[in-house]
């Protein structure tokens, strides 16, 4: 689980947290904007879980607990909750590393058009 | 014509908002992009989950502990029916799907505060929290820091919170789990003879309700904690 992913590791490399980006535009929420899809984002999976290799609740906190603490330790929250979720279903196999490197990028472009 | 009648805009009419796309905001969309199109949840189940998310918050639960230190018949009903008297602060533990959300357990219990007895919840497994009535849980409740050592050392713990308690009052830390959830109904302080419910509720911080501080008068705001890492058992000298 603690191994690394490339392209996560970008991500993290990158810095765009939220203290950082809040402070660069003079903005005071203390939770990014993408927080409460997350949360849905986890709910919805904890009702999935038991699908094969889907992380039940206990398991996701589980594993974000390590991987907060090792892998994603200079990450805040929520980005350490989000990466770490990623990282999860990635070193499952629920999701792969190259199609979420593709649709990160796809997206990207999406945002910026 | 008052010397206010112009027409221009103010500065800082709207809110200032981050204008750059950051890579979190697009991971987080991938992620739930993937998951719908690989068929783990759909579109209208992320979107209910994410309304129930948006709307949760501490006010209800500040409003039962208000409304139970007011009329004590209420407060009975809050101890011995705590479904039902979350109802009557506008929640029902069984928002959004018919059974609660698959995190939020629908087995709720209410702790009141005794003047030898103070309340303290924690889950020591995760980070399970009385969401429905509550809201989301703060950043330090889901730290390992603070799940492993409350159990231990609550004393301390609390301390770090600000909260000095005296010897000849019990500290019980009630463990949540997946379950059960809690809440703490603190007792009213005093300097607040005669208050509405709504004065009441301003004291009534999150803090309190969890139990790592008291209502006072005049304390309207939670606790700044800095967060802790945790220390790794396996990394420890």
């Amino acid at each position: 689980m603690s191994e690394r992913i490339e392209v996560l590791q970008e991500i993290v490399a990158r810095n765009q947290v939220w203290p950082v980006m809040a402070a660069k535009w003079g903005v005071e929420n203390p939770v990014p904007p993408w927080k409460t899809s997350l949360d849905g984002l986890c709910d919805a999976l904890d009702r999935a879980a038991c699908d094969e290799n889907i992380p039940d609740f206990k398991a996701r906190r589980d594993e974000e607990d390590e991987l907060s603490a090792t892998v994603y330790s200079n990450l805040p929250y929520p980005e350490n909750q989000l990466v770490a979720l990623a990282h999860s279903l990635v070193a499952r196999g629920v999701i792969d590393e190259a199609e979420l490197q593709q649709r990160l990028a796809s997206i990207r472009e999406r945002l910026e058009a | 014509m008052t010397d206010h009648d112009h027409d221009h805009d103010h500065e800082r009419t709207v809110a200032p908002m981050v204008d750059e796309i950051t890579d979190f905001e697009v991971l987080e969309i991938a992620l739930r992009e993937l998951c719908i199109e690989k068929g783990i949840f759909t579109a209208e189940e992320h979107r209910l989950m994410t309304e129930f998310a948006e709307q949760i918050g501490p006010t209800p639960a500040a409003h039962l502990v208000a409304k139970a230190w007011l009329d004590p018949e209420f407060k009975k009903l809050a101890l011995a029916e705590p479904m039902t008297a979350s109802k009557e602060v506008g929640v029902d533990w069984l928002h959004p799907t018919g059974w609660g959300t698959p995190s939020d357990f629908t087995a709720f219990q209410i702790l009141a505060d005794t003047p030898t007895v103070h309340n303290v919840i924690v889950c020591a497994l995760c980070s399970c929290y009385p969401r429905p009535i509550l809201g989301n849980s703060p950043e330090w409740y889901r730290t390992p820091n603070y799940r492993r050592r409350l159990v231990r050392w609550p004393r301390q713990v609390l301390a770090e919170f600000g909260l000095y308690l005296p010897d000849e009052i019990t500290v019980h830390v009630q463990d949540s789990n997946q379950k059960h959830r809690f809440m703490v109904m603190p007792l009213r302080p005093e300097g607040t003879d005669g208050w509405t419910e709504d004065q009441l509720v301003e004291i009534i911080t999150r803090d309190c309700l969890i139990g790592v501080a008291l209502p006072k008068a005049g304390v309207t705001t939670n606790v700044i904690t800095a967060t802790r890492p945790a220390i790794h058992p396996g990394n420890a000298g």
